[in-house]
């Protein structure tokens, strides 16, 4: 047994199926992971994918969970069917358990997964990671996992959210190439899509302030940033910007600019569903379309004087004659 | 009274000198000792083991380590202060903050004999559920009848829901133990347990966390020790173990090889009137894996997410692994 676990352990792959012995507290561990195993096995028989993406792997943890949230284990056994699909694939050539193992990662993103839902009583904290831990049947020392506590739910959650967006947009582009929706004009297409991803919110609002300054601390700067950065990007590119000069970063910076403007807004807004920030959030775009706009006109413009007063001063310098050949 | 301190002067003078040699003489064969008593616990169980820089039978290792432990118990927390110049504390503490435990484990404390890891889990437990306590007060501002009759209930369960078990194989360092617990006045969640770490007396999955601070060096059989302590865990269970290593930086190594061999012995003599004991603890260290090796033992028990923290420069290590 010692030498399996350390073949396996090349594949840094977690054994659930078999231990050694059983006892009636690991009884709740054995049903999460028996379920998730049929689930998988069915799944695997269904479906022959290849190597899918990681977004697609959090998409499946997205998907699952924000439709099944209310329900807590079977969100779990869900989102360990979803998890396990990009596993198979990596493990075929090390082992013929592959259905039955999951690897350290899976394991942290169900508990993280699993622990949202004690966001709202528990706040952005490690407790809240120790009951969902506990509620998957593991002692609640596994928090020790996560490195960096409240930090890694929240980046967990913000990802989760990102790739549900991305997944959508990807939809909704499908169905604009494929005919079937009319394409949607830009203001109307950003402000669609901001309203969307700040709706995943809204389960979470009360809580939300202690989340953006865990992601204002230091040590998760980068990652916040790597985040709001790929997500303005992918929306952009699905409103079809694919400029190539100093647009890409004007674009850019405007859009995370009303991105987080609006975040702010939402945070203390106590109208009846967020209409004061959907105003908000439509006065900006306003803005912005505005200023682009006139940024135009203004070069149009400034163009056309320039223009006019070249015509002036060769028409001065015809009627004084400065430019006569002799 | 002048004779006796000469005799002293000489006899430490005469021991460094004899010590300076064990240590010359003994560099060369490190590696091959090493070497070979891996070679014969591969093949076979192996008859002899180091104690220190000494082979002796497996057997005896248990017992002669009993005694070490036994001579020094009374002054232990005292030298420990005086060879780490209190650092010792700083260590633990890191390996609390590490730990990070919830309130509501259960810790069994391995070759734990005076406690100070069991006093310092209890300490930290207690403040959190009394910050935690002081939080969900701030926020409920408005109390319903339920809640507050649910605090008068939990206010005396909950703080002893953290549960410590100090485990030791020497009673001698229980007894300290036990003295000190009194006179700190923690009295609840704490229980003191006799046996050897190969063999715990324990049903399996009993326990959130186990730790093992400066004692699986002592264990004759370390692999038997980890997988004991991966039977006894639940699953998300914590193995943590605080024990010295190995010393990255070469100039740091020579200076801590030139303290360690050169004044903790005589610090022992002076202060616990044992110098043997002192030699064996500084030998043991040398003894003892790197963090690279340990890390890759407490993986073959069958522990995930082994990490490990380097202490003072590689002095001590904290090693980390779940069962999952």
């Amino acid at each position: 047994m010692a030498a399996l676990i350390r073949g396996l352990r090349a594949g840094r792959v977690l054994r659930v199926a078999v231990q050694a012995k059983l006892s009636p507290q690991c009884n709740n561990v054995r049903r999460g992971f028996h379920r998730a195993t049929l689930l998988r096995v069915a799944d695997d028989r269904k479906s022959d994918t290849s190597v899918p993406p990681p977004s697609h792997h959090e998409v499946h943890t997205a998907g699952e969970s924000s439709s099944t949230s209310a329900q807590g284990e079977s969100a779990d056994a869900a989102a360990g069917q979803g998890d396990a699909q990009p596993n198979t694939s990596y493990q075929d050539q090390s082992g013929e358990h592959s259905e039955d193992y999951e690897t350290e990662e899976q394991l942290q993103t169900r508990i993280l997964t699993a622990a949202l839902e004690f966001v709202p009583q528990h706040g952005w904290t490690v407790e809240a990671i120790a009951a969902a831990a506990e509620t998957l049947g593991l002692s609640a020392a596994s928090t020790g996992m996560f490195n960096n506590g409240a930090g890694d739910l929240v980046l967990h959650f913000i990802s989760q959210c990102n790739a549900h967006l991305t997944e959508t947009l990807a939809e909704q582009h499908n169905q604009v190439q494929l005919g079937h929706t009319e394409p949607k004009e830009t203001a109307q297409f950003l402000r669609d899509v901001v309203e969307m991803r700040l709706r995943m919110l809204t389960p979470y609002i009360d809580t939300w302030p202690q989340a953006m300054s865990i992601l204002l601390l230091p040590h998760n700067i980068p990652d916040s940033l790597k985040h709001l950065s790929t997500m303005v990007d992918d929306i952009w590119y699905y409103a079809g910007d694919r400029s190539t000069d100093l647009n890409w970063y004007t674009r850019r910076a405007a859009l995370t600019g009303i991105y987080n403007t609006t975040e702010l807004v939402m945070v203390q807004d106590s109208s009846p569903d967020f209409e004061d920030t959907w105003a908000f959030l439509n006065n900006r775009i306003k803005d912005v379309v505005n200023i682009a706009n006139t940024a135009k006109q203004v070069q149009a413009t400034g163009e056309a004087l320039v223009q006019g007063f070249m015509g002036a001063a060769i028409t001065l310098k015809n009627l004084t004659g400065m430019d006569q050949r002799r | 009274m002048a004779t006796s301190i000469r005799t002293l002067v000489l006899r430490v003078v005469g021991d460094s000198t004899r010590n300076i040699h064990h240590v010359l003489g003994s560099r060369v064969k490190h590696s091959f000792c090493n070497a070979g008593i891996t070679v014969c616990r591969g093949y076979s169980d192996g008859k002899s083991t180091h104690f220190g820089f000494e082979t002796v039978p497996e057997e005896d290792k248990a017992e002669r380590v009993y005694k070490v432990f036994e001579s020094v118990a009374k002054k232990y927390d005292v030298m420990n202060d005086a060879m780490s110049l209190g650092i010792h504390r700083l260590w633990k503490d890191t390996l609390l903050h590490i730990m990070n435990p919830q309130p509501g484990l259960r810790l069994l404390d391995t070759a734990g004999g005076t406690g100070d890891i069991s006093f310092r889990f209890l300490e930290y437990t207690h403040s959190m559920y009394d910050r935690q306590q002081r939080q969900r007060a701030r926020s409920n501002q408005t109390p319903s009848w339920q809640d507050l009759a649910g605090h008068y209930k939990t206010d005396e369960a909950a703080p002893s829901q953290s549960r410590a078990v100090v485990y030791d194989i020497n009673k001698e360092m229980l007894k300290v133990g036990k003295q000190k617990a009194e006179k700190a006045g923690i009295g609840t969640g704490l229980s003191w347990v006799m046996g050897d770490a190969e063999e715990l007396p324990f049903d399996d999955d009993q326990f959130d966390i186990y730790t093992i601070a400066f004692g699986i060096r002592n264990v004759t059989h370390i692999e038997q020790a980890l997988q004991e302590a991966f039977r006894v865990l639940k699953p998300g269970g914590r193995f943590l173990c605080l024990e010295f290593s190995k010393v990255s930086n070469p100039l740091l190594e020579r200076l801590y090889d030139t303290y360690s061999f050169q004044m903790i012995p005589v610090l022992g003599e002076v202060i616990a009137g044992d110098w043997k004991s002192y030699q064996y603890l500084v030998e043991s260290i040398r003894k003892f894996p790197d963090q690279e090796t340990f890390k890759e033992m407490i993986e073959g028990a069958g522990f995930f997410c082994v990490q490990y923290f380097n202490l003072t420069g590689g002095i001590v290590a904290i090693h980390s692994g779940f069962k999952l």
